[in-house]
């Protein structure tokens, strides 16, 4: 049940996947014996960092990343069905995530979109590899919601900028090597006219990287602080003044609403309806289990279908013929869908463990090492981030209904 | 049961897309709103000259074989046409006369396909199925009326509730309880002594019923389709499952669009009311509920055409999340539209109304998660 490739499928894709398949299976790391992040928003320690970005490492170099780029770039220069079927193949085989997500599913997407030849070449190939990880600097603590309020400064000076502010939500930035930044290049020109997006580097002189903690307690989520931090010309991506409209093709790429993603998951848990149908059998009540509740039964027969819904609206979307009422609808609806779904499905577990889920992470009786109160936490970093579920109705009932805005 | 495999693109042809169009365009001249209300206040609910026009575009022999006067067209043919019938309320007995059918693809011999079906596909004969028993109850254990064998043919006893088009039609097929247990179904020409036909009182007027009384109808021995029995009922509802969800997908689309040009088009302290998030939001998760139904039912119609024998998951998905979503979609509708909403006036009800009925009909949200429940719990007891 639920097998992510379930469509008829031509026989050289059929027989790639095949290939994926037995790779994942064979090559898929071992249990590390300590706790591992549940998605790149919580990668502490260094242990962790490393054992991550070994797995890219070997992903990339076994030829299963980066295949629809351009070869010139590290790319292969295939057919863009091939990277997907990668994708469902690593969360089929629940492979730990892809580290350098930031850097496959939305710098690089937009480096190769806006960039020069000559960024394209600096920068696209060590994002494959992981040698460079990427981190994001769009939110700031006085815009969130409010993207294009942001007030960090980027002044110009004769080598290039010199980037002012404090950015915060900076996943991976303890361990990023670049940041794509959104900054205010002319605060006299207009809100969304002001700003110009750069490709900025972490080792600047003038760069603070504090730790945020997480409602888990988990670390791996920052706040960066720049004082006269400085960057050269080449980083600006796009023109001067053009950076919302970059930023908003980055955040296409982040919700999922374009493709062109290097490859990889953002977590490794890829929670499928069957899995925690399985763990209601488990899940005691007395005599009979949470499998044998009718109201819980009903709630994840309700999840299944919507599961399903997910699985076959990414086969839809690529039909224009089916998607004539509003043909931007199923992508741009991507991302809120598939968030609240995966929050849904995270909580109905904790609801069928009952008296279990409130075990945490440590305590040795916590099933599945508190996997799923933690997934249930972790489930709000995808209806928060990348513009929140509110957001996205906006920009749904704007954009795809035409309703007026809510200003 | 998992989810069968269907192809990449659904299926999905230039053909289909003809279809569409012929479908849309034609309706939208001979159907509109106005001419739904003029029905909705007739007194047999419909209009004879656009039955014969609906024959002759071949929509009531879509699914038939081209042999006896069909298209020989696919499922998903037919959910794209139904699409359209439901945007635009088609009071007519369409739908009743595709599940009378799927009933005698599922269960006629050859010999009685041959002699019924050119009549459906022409039109000349007005066919219904009944799909509710006695008590409401509708799936092949609930079946209560009897067959009895009787002088070289049958006699019928029970009562057909709820039956499209019942006191129009000229025929009606209908599950019966043979003395063994097995259930058979039996094609009935209608007016026929021993079965009263009274018309109901329905609470959608776009959908007329009549109540069957069978009272120890005679019928002949070839009445009984020749493959009957619970297969070939369950046959004739998954392919009902997905052409109602089809319709209702139609009705639940036409909502969302009423709602949202209201929203646009409406003003209450000096703004839209559509930029008030309080009804932006709702009608943005009407949306969200449309395309979820609407995938579903397509991947349903494109199951039953490329894998028959699994289509019970899909087919079963797609009334489920219709039955949810279209209700949802009237409800926000009528409230939406405000004290207007309220009236005979504002057009929401007749969707509302339909979508009640559609939801009541073949099983709605919960009792399809039943059966799915059982499948993804592995029948663990419930």
């Amino acid at each position: 049940m639920n097998e992510l490739a379930q469509e008829v499928e031509p026989n050289e894709i059929a027989q790639f996947r095949r290939e994926a398949r037995a790779w994942m299976q064979a090559n898929k790391p071992k249990d590390p014996g300590f706790k591992l992040p549940q998605s790149f928003l919580e990668v502490e320690s260094d242990r962790q960092f490393d054992f991550l970005r070994d797995w890219q490492r070997k992903v990339f170099e076994a030829g299963y990343l980066g295949l629809d780029w351009p070869a010139e770039y590290g790319g292969k220069g295939d057919p863009l069905k091939r990277q997907r079927v990668v994708s469902q193949e690593l969360a089929r085989a629940r492979a730990p995530f892809l580290v350098n997500v930031i850097g496959l599913q939305w710098a690089g997407p937009t480096i190769l979109h806006y960039g020069t030849d000559a960024q394209k070449k600096r920068y696209l190939k060590p994002i494959l590899s992981a040698e460079e990880i990427w981190c994001q600097g769009f939110s700031e603590p006085g815009a969130g919601s409010d993207l294009a309020s942001a007030t960090t400064r980027a002044e110009r000076t004769p080598e290039g900028w010199r980037v002012t502010g404090h950015k915060v939500w900076t996943t991976l930035a303890h361990k990023s090597k670049w940041m794509i930044l959104l900054a205010r290049t002319d605060p006299n020109a207009g809100k969304y006219q002001g700003l110009s997006y750069f490709l900025f580097p972490m080792d600047a002189p003038g760069v603070n990287v504090q730790p945020l903690i997480k409602m888990t307690g988990e670390g791996g989520f920052n706040q960066v602080i720049f004082e006269q931090a400085p960057m050269g010309r080449e980083a600006l991506l796009g023109q001067e003044g053009q950076g919302w409209q970059v930023a908003m093709t980055t955040l296409l790429f982040e919700r999922g609403a374009a493709e062109g993603s290097g490859g990889g998951q953002a977590t490794s848990s890829a929670e499928s309806v069957q899995r925690v149908a399985a763990l209601a059998q488990r899940a005691r009540r007395g005599r009979s289990s949470a499998a044998e509740d009718p109201v819980l039964r009903d709630r994840a027969a309700g999840l299944w279908i919507e599961e399903e819904a997910l699985r076959l609206a990414s086969l839809r979307a690529r039909i224009p013929g089916l998607n004539l009422d509003r043909p931007q609808a199923l992508r741009l609806m991507n991302k809120l869908v598939y968030s609240e779904f995966n929050q849904r499905l995270s909580e109905l577990a904790c609801e069928m463990l009952g008296p279990e889920s409130t075990l945490w992470l440590g305590d040795p009786h916590a099933v599945d090492r508190a996997e799923w109160p933690r997934a249930y936490m972790n489930s709000f970093g995808m209806t928060i981030g990348g513009g929140t579920s509110e957001i996205q109705r906006n920009i749904l009932g704007e954009r795809v209904l035409g309703l007026p805005k809510s200003k | 049961m998992s989810y069968p495999q269907i192809p990449a693109d659904f299926g999905f042809s230039e053909e289909h897309e003809v279809l569409r169009q012929t479908a849309r365009r034609f309706l939208e001249e001979r159907c509109p709103i106005s001419q739904v209300r003029r029905l909705a206040e007739s007194p047999h609910g419909h209009d004879a000259a656009l039955w014969k026009e609906i024959a002759q575009l071949g929509w009531l022999g879509l699914v038939l074989p081209e042999a006896h006067g069909g298209a020989g067209l696919g499922q998903l043919h037919l959910a794209l046409l139904l699409e359209e019938t439901g945007r635009r309320l088609l009071p007519s007995p369409v739908f009743a006369a595709l599940l009378a059918g799927f009933a005698l693809e599922a269960a006629g011999s050859a010999a009685q396909r041959a002699r019924l079906e050119p009549a459906l596909a022409s039109g000349d004969l007005v066919a219904t199925f009944a799909l509710c028993d006695t008590r409401g109850g509708w799936e092949a254990p609930e079946i209560e009326a009897s067959a009895e064998a009787s002088g070289g043919g049958f006699a019928l006893r029970g009562i057909k509730p709820f039956v499209i088009a019942g006191a129009e039609a000229g025929l009606v097929i209908a599950p019966f309880r043979e003395r063994s247990g097995e259930l058979a179904l039996f094609a009935v020409d209608l007016p026929t002594a021993g079965v009263r036909v009274e018309s109901e009182i329905g609470v959608d007027p776009t959908r007329r019923s009549a109540r069957l009384v069978f009272e120890g109808a005679r019928v002949s021995a070839e009445s009984r389709l020749e493959s009957s029995g619970a297969a070939a009922l369950q046959r004739v509802h998954v392919r009902g499952f997905a052409a109602l969800a089809a319709e209702m997908v139609g009705g639940a689309e036409s909502t969302l669009a009423m709602t949202r040009d209201y929203a646009i088009a409406r003003k209450q302290f000096d703004r839209q009311i559509g930029a008030f998030q309080a009804v932006k939001h709702p009608i943005v998760d009407m949306m969200i509920g449309v395309e979820l139904a609407r995938t579903h039912m397509l991947a349903a119609a494109a199951a039953l055409d490329h894998a028959p024998d699994s289509a019970e998951v899909p087919a079963r998905m797609a009334k489920a999340v219709a039955s949810e979503v279209y209700p949802a979609a009237v409800r926000k509708a009528v409230q939406f539209h405000g004290g207007y909403g309220f009236t005979w006036d504002c057009d929401a009800h007749f969707y509302f109304k339909r979508a009640l009925w559609s939801r009541a009909m073949l099983g709605d949200g919960a009792h399809h998660r039943r059966f799915l429940a059982s499948e993804l719990f592995g029948h663990a007891r419930g």
